[in-house]
């Protein structure tokens, strides 16, 4: 029910006119997402919105396993180099096409060649090899390949291979959104929202929906994105009866929302992590370990997640890049996490021959808990006798300055939950930062030479401890974010996933 | 008179050029670009190069200005980066809430700004004049956002009365009951403006009053309220009314924070948002038909002013 | 020169609400001059513990999401606001009236200024202010450039518009017909005339800077964040507004009273002025 406006008449045209209600799904996003083309792009809003239009191969289960999706299932040769998939039948496109092993041969190429994680699965080549099978080259055995196709988040979605071969590696167009999920693309009003509507000829999975895999089924007629930058707003409009979901909540509303009847808390499932990147490339951090070292001990991660979050229900001091639940959660190496202790850093920076250059702190304003958690580091390490320069700039002109070595010593930004360890920003060598040493080297081979899932788990435990050792980034803590919906709204899940799907959603 | 007017369209064709090369240089300025926006966190520099490449944003900036200013001569503003739809569409969009949203305000301006500017004036000197002037100086000393977060707080999140943001199309469901949202950014917009209005309309009802025709109708003996109504506000409002023009073209391009604290998609948050993006169509496009709307008002002031006031000589 | 403080003076003793705004404008100077002695804990002193605390008699304004105290940060908050509008209406004087005087003397050349001041006016003036600062990088000289340069344009119109018209006063052009030279002109005749318009001219900038300023503030584009300024504060305690609302009204009243006051100020130096040149100082 909406709030009664006292304008009488008014509210009465305005519950009149609007009879859909029940059946569009108004989504209040923290922005615009960019191009929903998400082989192109990673942000974490595109995701959620295209996963509607866009399908994998594979998904994941509730407990975050791969599971065959357009595919029925997919086979190694012996030398791992070769992996043949069978593709599902009668899997129907937007458009009225048939989903063939030609438009899944040119989509993974087209991802593999211009994508945002082009090059993480070492594809070669992709071949249709039958009507409904596709054969894969790697340039080395990937035992997490399976994982690979099923991440969305800048991953292989599945797209006609006449509008992949002409976008190639610009971003795909809005007019030629066309995909093979539930939800087709309506309408993108710059500033006002995004608007999806529900396939009506679409092909579900015969099985029971089970996290983002099983069948899929729109309940809604409409999902509406709409874009609404200040959280405060956000939450007055759920309140208000204007939205029925509102995510990424502050964590100090949470006390104000966390009672009220009106309102349904959805904690997500997967936190978030603050990451404070080193320059290894230059500049006072780039080869002296141990003063990184002493930057560590200077920080305590439960003062800046204090001030960057604030409700303690929503964060975790912790060291581990998974975290508890995950099959790859390991507390191995963490131990120079979170010691906070002034004297020993200040001890610490003046063995490594530290001599009071100031070390510049890359930030942006975009990302309130970045500028937070900074700030609070900052302080923290002028306690310990450490000079720090903080140079605050706008997201934009922070991923063009930290491309540049000479630009900055520290950074910070945010990673997402991620499925498995070969998406971590951190083991990408040409990510900034530049972490490539021989240890790496070793630990990641060790990583992705093999399929079996207990040694790829032992192998994490290494590489994890060696980046608490080498220190090329430094975990702030986990944030569990919230989102806000409607009390009337169902949603297929309790807590909210990383990205949060609204097939099998609905209102009573 | 005529050609008074093609000199002044020609200086203002003028003034727009010199300002779309301004534009255009400036806005390639600024640090940062599209494409790792775009590409998002986990992209690798190679990537960003690549995609830099076959979007042109890699040739010489003269090369892209021609380009640019060729298509926009035509009507093409070209393409949002990252909406990828035309330019043109971005502004239209945009352009429906900010009138709309200008249009209520100058309501609110006309409705108090004029007939307390007139009580000030006709009370000149008494605690009334005083009372009101002191108003219309706090009125215009009140940042807006500070009024519109403490509206939002009172009339939409605690009384219910309001919808708190956004604002969905007069031509979608709702229709014109969805002008409502528009009503607390408008009294939050307006109440600077106001205080303009209404120390202009005092302003200008005492000069006139100080003109000879009035103080001739008064020695004729007619009724003071007469005078008042009849020879002092008809010519005061003239300057007013001229005010009019400029003030609306202010309230389009300088309701941006007001718009980001009611989340509406006006024209002015639509800028911001593409400089945070370097969406370098849009801000070129949005800036450059302000400029024009700014240009093209300020000719009709003069003309207009011209028009109308018989001493200023043509 | 006392002629001049007499203009300041005078009105105070004979207006109330002149009185008041003169004695806020005051303490606004104290807080900026003597902050570390007025403030009682550092503007920057972080205590996560301690954080959003309603106002007490320990921190009189609360304390903000670092747990950092409000009152100390609001008196800090005056030495920027200070800093900005001195800034910005030095910059607007010091380039604006001699555009302005270059302008009335030399027709040719006026022609050429003003056409540029004019291109400068067909700018948005927030937008245009915005994008500068996004060219030039956040920091407070930027702010101070950015604001500044949209009073430029007005200050030079209407030293421009003042100039001209001293310039065909009967006893101006009688000094020229008897040689006299431009640049004694603009000392004995034109600069003399100017003080009491700028005056007014000043304070109203001095005004709006702290206006313009805040909004810039809150979008980000002010200010750096790492600065205690009242705008920053109200940026960056906004989404508190339900939560702590107390966070966001001292800021503001800071903003309003500031503003107010100068505007006030600038009143009644206006209502003292030479009546020739008073229209053109806006109504």
């Amino acid at each position: 029910m909406r709030y009664g406006y006292p304008l009488g008449a008014t509210a009465l045209a305005l519950l009149l006119a609007t009879p859909l209600g029940a059946q569009t799904l108004r989504y209040a996003t923290i922005g615009e997402p960019p191009s929903l083309d998400i082989q192109m792009g990673t942000a974490t809003l595109a995701t959620t919105i295209a996963q509607h239009m866009f399908e994998t191969l594979y998904a994941f289960d509730g407990e975050g396993v791969p599971q065959p999706f357009l595919a029925t299932g997919g086979e190694v040769s012996e030398d791992g180099l070769t992996v043949k998939i069978t593709l599902r039948e009668g899997v129907m496109f937007h458009d009225g096409d048939e989903m063939t092993a030609e438009d899944v041969a040119a989509s993974l190429l087209r991802w593999s060649e211009f994508g945002a994680r082009a090059g993480i699965l070492g594809l070669e080549s992709a071949e249709a090899t039958g009507d409904h099978e596709v054969t894969l080259t790697l340039s080395e055995p990937n035992g997490a390949w399976q994982s690979i196709l099923a991440h969305p988040n800048g991953g292989p979605v599945i797209y006609p291979a006449d509008i992949v071969s002409e976008a190639e590696g610009e971003p795909i167009s809005p007019e030629n959104y066309v995909g093979t999920g539930p939800y087709v693309f309506g309408e993108l009003r710059p500033n006002r929202y995004v608007e999806l509507t529900r396939f009506d000829d679409y092909t579900p999975l015969d099985a029971p929906a089970d996290g983002e895999a099983g069948g899929r089924e729109a309940l809604f007629e409409t999902l509406q994105f709409i874009p609404v930058p200040d959280v405060g707003t956000r939450m007055s409009g759920v309140q208000a009866g204007d939205y029925d979901y509102a995510e990424y909540i502050s964590g100090d509303l949470y006390g104000l929302v966390a009672e009220d009847p009106a309102i349904q808390v959805k904690i997500s499932e997967a936190p978030i992590f603050g990451l404070m990147f080193t320059n290894s490339e230059e500049g006072p951090l780039s080869d002296n370990i141990p003063l990184r070292e002493a930057v560590l001990a200077a920080l305590d991660m439960e003062q800046a997640l204090q001030v960057s979050v604030g409700e303690p229900e929503l964060y975790a001091v912790d060291g581990a890049f998974f975290p508890e639940g995950s099959v790859w959660h390991t507390e191995a190496g963490t131990e120079p996490y979170n010691q906070g202790d002034p004297e020993k850093a200040r001890q610490m920076a003046e063995e490594a021959g530290y001599d009071g250059t100031p070390l510049k702190l890359l930030v942006s304003t975009n990302y309130r808990e970045h500028f937070d958690q900074a700030t609070v580091f900052a302080r923290q390490l002028g306690e310990a006798g450490i000079e720090t320069e903080m140079v605050v700039v706008d997201w934009a002109t922070l991923l063009t300055l930290r491309g540049q070595p000479s630009e900055w010593d520290l950074f910070m930004t945010h990673h997402g939950a991620m499925p498995d360890p070969v998406l971590f920003t951190v083991v990408n060598e040409s990510y900034p930062g530049w972490w490539q040493t021989d240890e790496r080297d070793a630990a990641m081979a060790a990583l992705t030479e093999t399929s079996d899932l207990d040694e790829r788990v032992a192998a994490w435990a290494d590489l994890q401890t060696l980046i608490w050792e080498q220190v090329p980034t430094i975990k702030v803590g986990d944030v569990y974010s919230f989102d806000i919906a409607s009390p009337n709204l169902q949603t297929p899940w309790e807590d909210a996933p990383a990205f949060p799907h609204f097939w099998g959603a609905s209102t009573n | 008179m005529g050609r008074y007017v093609i000199g002044r369209i020609g200086a203002a064709a003028a003034t727009l050029f010199a300002a779309s090369i301004v534009i255009f240089s400036f806005i390639h300025l600024i640090p940062g670009d599209p494409v790792s926006v775009m590409l998002g966190d986990a992209a690798t520099p190679e990537q960003v190069a690549a995609l830099r490449e076959r979007m042109g944003l890699d040739e010489p900036i003269w090369v892209q200005y021609l380009v640019w200013a060729g298509n926009a001569l035509q009507g093409d503003l070209g393409r949002s980066i990252f909406f990828e739809t035309p330019v043109t569409q971005v502004i239209a969009d945009g352009a429906e809430t900010s009138i709309l949203l200008a249009l209520i305000t100058m309501i609110w301006i006309v409705l108090f700004g004029i007939p307390v500017g007139i009580l000030a004036a006709i009370r000149q000197g008494t605690w009334i004049d005083q009372g009101l002037s002191g108003l219309a100086m706090l009125l215009a000393s009140v940042p807006t956002f500070w009024v519109g977060l403490y509206l939002i707080l009172i009339f939409a999140a605690g009384l219910g009365w309001f919808p708190s943001s956004g604002y969905p199309s007069i031509f979608e469901g709702g229709g014109l009951a969805n002008l409502q949202y528009l009503l607390l950014p408008s009294i939050a917009l307006a109440a600077p403006n106001a205080a303009l209005i209404l120390r202009l309309t005092r302003a200008s009802m005492l000069d006139v009053s100080r003109e000879d025709f009035v103080r001739t109708a008064r020695a004729k003996g007619i009724r003071p309220s007469r005078v008042v109504l009849r020879h002092i506000l008809r010519n005061a409002l003239l300057a007013v009314v001229s005010a009019f023009g400029f003030t609306f073209a202010a309230l389009i391009s300088e309701a941006v924070v007001t718009e980001t604290v009611f989340a509406l998609p006006g024209i002015g948050r639509t800028v911001v948002q593409s400089i945070l993006r370097r969406d370098y169509p849009v801000i070129q496009g949005v800036i450059l038909v302000t400029v024009c709307l700014y240009l093209v008002i300020n000719l009709l002031v003069d003309l207009s002013y011209r028009l109308l006031d018989p001493r200023v000589e043509l | 020169m006392l002629g001049y403080l007499r203009v300041w003076t005078r009105p105070v003793v004979s207006r109330p609400l002149a009185a008041l705004a003169g004695l806020f404008l005051i303490v606004v100077l104290c807080c900026a001059l003597f902050a570390p002695w007025i403030a009682p804990y550092p503007p920057d002193q972080i205590d996560p513990v301690n954080r959003l605390l309603p106002p007490d008699a320990a921190h009189l304004f609360g304390t903000d999401h670092y747990g950092r105290d409000t009152f100390s940060r609001a008196v800090y908050g005056a030495r920027l606001a200070l800093l900005i509008g001195v800034g910005v209406v030095s910059f607007a004087l010091a380039s604006g009236v001699p555009i302005g005087i270059l302008s009335a003397l030399y027709p040719m050349l006026g022609r050429v200024l003003m056409r540029m001041v004019d291109v400068l006016m067909s700018f948005p003036s927030l937008l245009l202010a915005l994008g500068l600062i996004v060219i030039l990088g956040q920091g407070v000289l930027n702010a101070i450039l950015a604001i500044g340069l949209i009073y430029l344009t007005t200050t030079a119109r209407i030293v421009y518009g003042v100039a001209l018209r001293l310039r065909s006063e009967p006893y101006v052009e009688a000094a020229r017909s008897m040689g006299a030279g431009t640049l004694w002109i603009v000392r004995r005749h034109i600069l003399p005339n100017m003080v009491s318009p700028l005056l007014v001219q000043a304070s109203f900038v001095f005004a709006f800077a702290q206006l313009g300023a805040a909004a810039l503030d809150f979008l980000g584009l002010g200010a750096p964040p790492e600065i205690p300024s009242w705008g920053n504060m109200l940026a960056e305690e906004r989404i508190y507004i339900t939560r702590a609302s107390w966070l966001l009204l001292w800021p503001g009243l800071m903003i309003v009273l500031t503003a107010f006051s100068l505007n006030v100020m600038g009143d009644v130096l206006r209502d003292r002025m030479d009546p020739r040149f008073r229209e053109m100082m806006g109504k």
